[in-house]
């Protein structure tokens, strides 16, 4: 993480070398090295963690600290993964816009953010980089400015967002109230012997507000659908890869360690709540027209599956959901990088305009059905593990209408993606999606990297699901 | 002294007006003010069980870490008044009603 800051703040200063010397490659090339050199630190990390058990650096309950488990680990590999490629993906998507420098700087803070949430050991460290990936992201939704949508999407999402924010510290302050210290550590020892009291359900509530506008819980989910849609694709795919299970990630770290005294309350909500989520999201997806749109709907159920199983609680339900928060990361990043293939190609979005479209970009469209077959959890792909995974668990733990309704709801995502493939692979083509041709190489070969894990973990799960479950463990260990 | 719950309602007042801010509120830079009421609000709980928490001294913790969240405050103002320039650009007006374009 330290490596991802360092190349974050000496991009734009390479950007302008590079401006000067007319040399513009260099500063794609510069952000992507960086990526990549975090990408071996991160390695480094891994063996390091998975040997020696959780890093830290807490000694002292009021200090900021960092504390390094397989959870955070996991979740940071996810992260790393998915902002390589969307790095690689930028350099010819972004090619007609200017001010790339700075898009290239936003990225990489924006990953540097996640990565510092998902390692903090401590509740105000979390807040530091909770706060750094979400002003990168507000810039970075509202990335083309010249035109009105974006910038609409990026001040609703920013007014959402920083409420939800100064939500997080509002239940801050008043953790530290009652114990006097925001070290994860701490705060579960003192608030885990505790008589619950009403202080204690309001913090609560705050936490899940808070948290829950980032991870587009159903009443504060209205941000995404726009937000998702008017992002540069590479970014679409960052939101809605990484940065909204950020937003789960914080919610499960902290309801498990901090209110496990009152975890029978907490389990209850999340789950009414993810049900609903499930359902609002699958059912506005059907409806939709614009394949961006659609895709930024499904984000929003496939989020109810994954707070579905960790509001189980038990390690098989965690297990579920972090193997497809990676399978999700993959599976979205797919689908929103052959969107933005499309956008970048013909410049529309309107699924009745790229009717047939697989006779002119027959590579892209082709990936995109993988993908769609994979999210829709049809057997031989990546989706239905980990979706299988979460019901399975939900039935293991007794919660057998919400797990039925699930079910119902992933029949629904079948329903929707097919008539995706169906437009796109199998109609005749309209005058505009005639005149397509196939996307160019370097934006092929991230999607092409993502399809081919799609296939890989659909068709070998086994020592993918083995992490998920040491990161289950960990998280539950704590 | 001022007893604690008098900041506690203090600060739950500013949460509530800034809330209520940003539901009612039609101006876009007042939706920005509202969010800063929400942040203070915290704040000012920050600050106040800082004094409380322990008798005779103030815990410093509280006061680094409000010292910290309003560089993020400013950091959210400066983003978000930059987005309302480029709004007042598109649409000629801040009345937040206009932005409804997109479905949500």
């Amino acid at each position: 993480m330290n490596a991802l800051l360092i190349f974050m703040i000496t991009t734009p200063v390479i950007g302008w070398l590079a401006h000067k010397r007319r040399y513009r490659k260099i500063r794609d090339l510069y952000a992507i090295s960086g990526l990549s050199v975090t990408a071996y630190f991160l390695f480094e990390l891994y063996v390091d963690v998975s040997a020696k058990g959780p890093l830290s650096s807490c000694y002292l309950p009021f200090e900021a600290c960092l504390q390094i488990d397989m959870f955070g680990v996991f979740m940071a590999i996810v992260y790393v993964m998915i902002g390589l490629l969307a790095a690689v993906y930028s350099v010819r998507y972004m090619e007609r816009d200017t001010g790339l420098a700075e898009y290239y700087t936003l990225l990489l803070g924006m990953i540097a953010g996640m990565m510092g949430v998902v390692f903090a050991g401590d509740f105000f460290t979390l807040f530091v980089f909770w706060e750094l990936m979400s002003l990168t992201s507000y810039a970075l939704v509202a990335f083309r400015k010249k035109r009105w949508a974006p910038i609409e999407a990026g001040f609703k999402y920013l007014i959402m967002s920083a409420a939800g924010g100064a939500t997080i510290l509002l239940a801050m302050s008043f953790l530290y109230g009652m114990t006097g210290t925001l070290n994860f550590a701490n705060l579960g020892a003192t608030l885990g012997s505790v008589v619950p009291n009403e202080w204690l359900y309001v913090t609560l509530t705050l936490v899940i507000v808070g948290f829950g506008v980032k991870a587009a819980i159903v009443p504060f989910h209205t941000w995404l659908p726009d937000a998702h849609p008017e992002a540069p694709a590479p970014i679409s795919a960052l939101l809605s890869g990484a940065l909204v299970q950020t937003g789960a990630y914080a919610l499960i770290r902290v309801l498990l360690v901090v209110f496990g005294s009152v975890q029978n309350a907490w389990q209850m909500t999340l789950m009414v709540f993810a049900i609903l989520t499930m359902f609002i999201g699958n059912l506005m997806a059907l409806l939709q027209d614009d394949i961006k749109r659609l895709l930024a709907f499904s984000t929003i159920a496939q989020m109810g599956y994954i707070l579905f199983g960790f509001s189980i609680a038990s390690p098989q339900g965690l297990t579920g959901s972090l193997f497809h928060i990676m399978n999700h990361a993959i599976i979205k990043g797919l689908l929103f990088l052959c969107a933005g293939a499309f956008v970048h190609q013909v410049g529309t979005r309107d699924l009745k305009k790229l009717e047939g479209i697989r006779r002119k970009m027959p590579l892209t469209s082709i990936l995109l059905a993988i993908g769609a077959i994979a999210i829709a959890a049809i057997p031989p792909l990546n989706g239905f593990w980990s979706e299988w995974l979460i019901v399975l668990a939900g039935v293991e733990a007794g919660m057998l209408l919400f797990s039925a309704l699930m079910i119902i709801n992933v029949l629904l995502s079948v329903a929707y993606y097919l008539r995706l493939i169906y437009v796109i692979v199998l109609k005749e083509p309209t005058p505009i999606s005639e005149k397509a041709t196939e996307a160019p190489r370097s934006m092929l070969i991230p999607i092409v990297v993502l399809a081919a894990l799609c296939i890989i973990i659909g068709l070998y799960p086994g020592p993918f699901i083995a992490l998920a479950e040491a990161a289950a463990k960990a998280a539950l260990s704590l | 002294m001022i007893p604690l719950s008098y900041y506690l309602a203090c600060s739950i007042a500013l949460y509530t007006i800034g809330m209520y801010c940003l539901a009612i509120k039609r101006n876009m830079i007042r939706l920005v003010l509202g969010i800063e009421i929400l942040i203070n609000a915290a704040h000012l709980n920050f600050i106040a069980f800082s004094a409380h928490l322990n008798q005779g001294y103030i815990d410093p913790l509280g006061s680094s870490i409000v010292i910290m969240s309003i560089v993020f405050a400013g950091c959210v103002t400066a983003v978000a008044l930059t987005i309302v320039t480029y709004a007042y650009k598109h649409y000629g007006t801040l009345d937040v009603r206009k932005l409804r374009r997109l479905k949500g």
